[in-house]
């Protein structure tokens, strides 16, 4: 255990060389070169599905690594477990702060340390006083705000003698006077030499408290350099892949045009509700509506809301005309609106029914599938209806829909909510995590029910597939919706700058 | 400190406030109960396998699991070691295999649970269901009923005429031990810790796995052990011996204000969770009930507790969710960016 300061100047606190690494035939990292200095605070940028964390927990010993090599001062390391990294001085303050809920701050902070308490007391103590933090040590860490949490996961990693911390995000959950003395906190930090990764989805913190920079697009690192080297529109250009000026204006003529004159299907009037706030929206007949923006922007918690599984706060939704705040799920579907939720594993599919039974199950309230006992006639002709028109591939109706690829089960899960017969689906990240073939397949499923006159409010942060799909989107940012473009204007760019909160100069402008 | 450390006592003294209502109100009933000292001494000098049980049960359901083959184990070593003793055995060979036996039970299940990552309730399910068939081997129809006297006065002695027998106060003094391991010493932490949050145990370092083993192998242990007293008070051995303590020792805990997610509780409070428990059946009938409600009252207390803490932690967990996603809704949206320009 070195003093963080004497590390010298010149050689890397942690260098990472050509890390691969794989899950299955999903290759989430493909040659990752990163150095960390000390005193250095490097922001990390990167889509959902970049590989951030994938890199991160291979630093921290949670996951191993399939290809390359990571040294420390200049020393090659292994890093198989946590203990190893924490050994080296390394500290992960994750982004949901993983305390022990039970147990008070203080237990929290020295909790598998191997010195004496008394000294680990004091040290604390000292500690705190230094940084100028005051937090009663004797509180439980249940009652703390996540703030707190998260000044608890840093002492943590200062008593540790961590030389280098990973901040994951560390600002989601924080509001803005917390955000301001989290960063007193980090130049601090950085001045006593210690090295900080801070993973971001905020474009302004980066001018903000970083000094260098590495933007993660697609396992790859794409950009990397000191800050002062980038404008907001460099780091933009590094999020989108290479080819996005070139699909800025591919849409497709001659789809059916929306008729705006008409009534609305759904309308969202100052929505709110936990994670989102003052939502306005309109969706119109035969309209795809794309919701864009970062995780944790509130859109699945404004379509969960929507479809009665969360409390209302305030606002109104209106379907077809019809007031449908704060109802039931079961009476919102019957209203005529079905969500296709973002985790198919979590709150989607009954994993070990068949076929058949996963297509119907949400049909079951009505009368279509007989009064009392089920008519399996029936469950035949919509399973077979479904199966066959999104060519999902299963080997019959009784097969078990957990050993279908991921593709297949999210064919399942939308036909599920088709068969409702609703007027509009709120699609939630459609296709995430399955394959490219499986992929135009649900594009084609989206399309195809377009044209059938349903509408769709298409929840994504596949900038990607939002510009393949949607006739208008809206953006959300920390709750709110904070742009809206039209068609012309739906292109990577404006959508990536909107979602990572680069909106008001430009929006108001255009 | 001390303030926090009164807090922390509060669950405990809950229970133990309850068992002292609980004699009252009986004492209430019927003057006879409280008249004898020895009626309340009795209630105390039963509950020594109770408390051991209860204590095992405490470590499986700190790290956030459950066993329910303690029951089983119990009445297993009970038969062996009876059997032994019965057939005149030396009395520290039969303890030691006996001891051993219960620790490789502890070991399976530990393995099981912590390794091959099966459903706690499930697997204990299964060896319980394997231990109640090896005793019906061991035991058969017959019964262990020739024990040598000296074995089975041992768990009465008492000294000085008190009335509360050596081994209830041997018993008082592991637990208390055994409190002061888990919350004095570093390594004790860690099976409150893992159960508490077993992702964050594995981030500061905690060998989450290896810890969640040893709290079964633990928890075997003193099973056997509990066996080896059940063989001494009550005097004989059936194949139903141990049958149901596993609800008893559940009961125990939840009542001594341990909580079944884990990471709550104390090893005092299951303590005295399981001198509620024993005392139950000589209460109903000092009230005048049949002592067979027994069973059916330790269910509706189980359930009881189970409920009422499964609504406050739901409550809790909503709220902490909704705080969250306050707070992100909370920053303000515009004029930031600009502001920094």
């Amino acid at each position: 255990m070195e003093a963080n300061q004497n590390a010298g100047n010149s050689v890397p606190l942690l260098s990472v060389r050509g890390i691969y690494k794989s899950f299955g035939l999903n290759a989430v990292l493909k040659g990752i070169d990163l150095d960390v200095m000390p005193g250095e605070v490097l922001a990390l940028i990167g889509g959902n599905g970049a590989g951030k964390s994938t890199l991160m927990k291979i630093i921290m010993g949670i996951y191993s690594h399939d290809k390359g090599h990571m040294s420390m001062n200049g020393g090659a390391v292994a890093l198989n477990r946590p203990s190893d990294a924490l050994a080296r001085g390394i500290y992960m303050v994750p982004q949901e702060p993983l305390l022990f809920p039970n147990m008070n701050v203080e237990e929290n902070i020295t909790i598998g340390f191997d010195r004496g308490k008394a000294e680990l007391h004091r040290e604390l103590v000292d500690t705190m006083a230094e940084i100028g933090w005051n937090l009663d040590l004797s509180r439980k860490a249940s009652s703390l705000s996540i703030a707190e949490q998260q000044l608890v996961e840093i002492l943590r990693g200062i008593l540790r003698h961590a030389r280098l911390l990973i901040l994951d995000e560390p600002t989601s959950a924080l509001t803005f006077d917390e955000v301001k003395s989290l960063f007193r906190v980090v130049r601090d930090l950085r001045e006593k030499g210690i090295g900080i990764i801070y993973i971001t989805h905020r474009l302004a913190e980066v001018f903000d408290i970083a000094t260098h920079v590495a933007i993660m697009r697609d396992g790859t690192i794409t950009i990397q350099g000191p800050v002062a080297g980038f404008t907001r529109e460099d780091l933009v250009k590094g999020l989108l892949p290479p080819d996005a000026e070139g699909s800025v204006q591919v849409r497709k003529a001659g789809e059916p045009s929306v008729d705006y004159a008409a009534d609305p299907v759904l309308e969202l009037d100052g929505f709110s509700g936990y994670g989102f706030s003052d939502v306005s929206l309109k969706v119109w007949p035969g309209e795809i509506l794309g919701v864009a923006g970062v995780v944790g922007a509130g859109r699945t918690e404004m379509a969960t809301t929507i479809f009665g599984m969360d409390k209302v706060l305030g606002g109104r939704v209106l379907l077809n005309g019809r007031d449908i705040t704060g109802k039931r799920t079961r009476q919102v579907i019957a209203a005529g609106l079905n969500y296709v939720p973002e985790d198919r594993h979590l709150n989607g599919l009954f994993k070990i029914c068949d076929v058949a039974a996963n297509t119907t199950s949400a049909s079951l309230f009505g009368g279509a599938l007989g009064k009392v006992l089920l008519n399996r006639r029936a469950e035949y002709d919509i399973t077979e209806k479904y199966v066959k028109n999104f060519r999902t591939k299963v080997t019959g109706h009784d097969q078990l829909t957990g050993s279908l690829s991921g593709g297949n089960q999210q064919k399942i899960v939308i036909g599920r909510s088709l068969a409702t017969n609703p007027g509009i689906v709120i699609l939630d990240e459609p296709t995430r995590g399955i394959d490219a073939a499986a992929r135009g397949d649900v594009y084609s499923i989206i399309h195809q029910l377009r044209e059938q006159g349903l509408s769709i409010l298409l929840i994504s942060s596949d900038m990607e597939e939002l510009v393949e799909l949607a006739d208008r989107v809206v953006t959300m940012y920390q709750g709110r919706i904070n742009a809206e473009f039209q068609k012309e204007d739906i292109n990577q760019d404006n959508l990536t700058a909107a979602a990572f909160g680069i909106v008001e100069q430009e929006a108001k402008g255009a | 400190m001390n303030a926090v450390k009164k807090v922390l006592k509060a669950r405990e003294m809950t229970a133990l406030l309850f068992l002292a209502a609980l004699f009252v109100v009986v004492g209430i009933i019927n003057p006879a109960f409280l008249a004898d000292s020895r009626n309340v001494a009795n209630c105390f000098n039963d509950s020594v396998v109770y408390i051991l049980i209860a204590v095992a049960m405490a470590f499986a359901i700190f790290i956030g699991e459950i066993d329910v083959s303690v029951g089983s184990n119990l009445g297993l070593v009970a038969a062996v070691v009876g059997t032994m003793l019965q057939d005149g055995k030396n009395w520290f060979l039969a303890f030691f295999i006996g001891i051993l036996m219960g620790t490789v039970v502890g070991l399976i299940n530990g393995w099981g649970v912590a390794v091959m990552k099966i459903p706690s309730l499930i697997f204990t399910l299964g060896t319980n269901g394997i231990l109640r068939g090896l005793m019906y081997l061991q035991v058969g129809t017959k019964q262990v009923t020739d024990l040598p006297i000296a074995f089975k006065g041992a768990s009465s002695y008492a000294l000085f005429g008190l009335p509360l027998t050596v081994c209830f106060f041997c018993v008082l003094l592991a637990a208390a031990a055994i409190h002061g391991v888990l919350t004095r010493t570093k390594r004790g932490r860690y099976f409150i810790a893992v159960g508490d949050n077993a992702g964050g145990a594995e981030l500061v370092g905690i060998p989450a796995t290896r810890t969640k083993v040893l709290a079964y192998v633990i928890c075997g242990m003193l099973c056997a052990v509990a066996g080896i007293l059940f063989a001494s008070r009550a005097g004989q051995v059936t194949s139903q011996s141990g049958n149901g303590y596993e609800m008893k020792a559940v009961a125990a805990c939840v009542l001594g204000g341990i909580s079944l997610s884990g990471g709550v509780g104390s090893v005092v409070g299951a303590g005295v969770g399981a001198v509620i428990m024993a005392s139950i059946s000589a209460l109903l009938v000092f009230m005048g009930f049949s002592s067979n409600f027994d069973s059916a009252i330790t269910g509706v207390i189980l359930i009881t507790i189970v409920v009422v803490d499964a609504l406050v932690q739901r409550r809790a967990a909503v709220r902490n969710r909704h705080a969250r996603l306050a707070a992100r809704t909370n920053a303000p949206a515009g004029g930031k960016e600009a502001a920094e320009q």
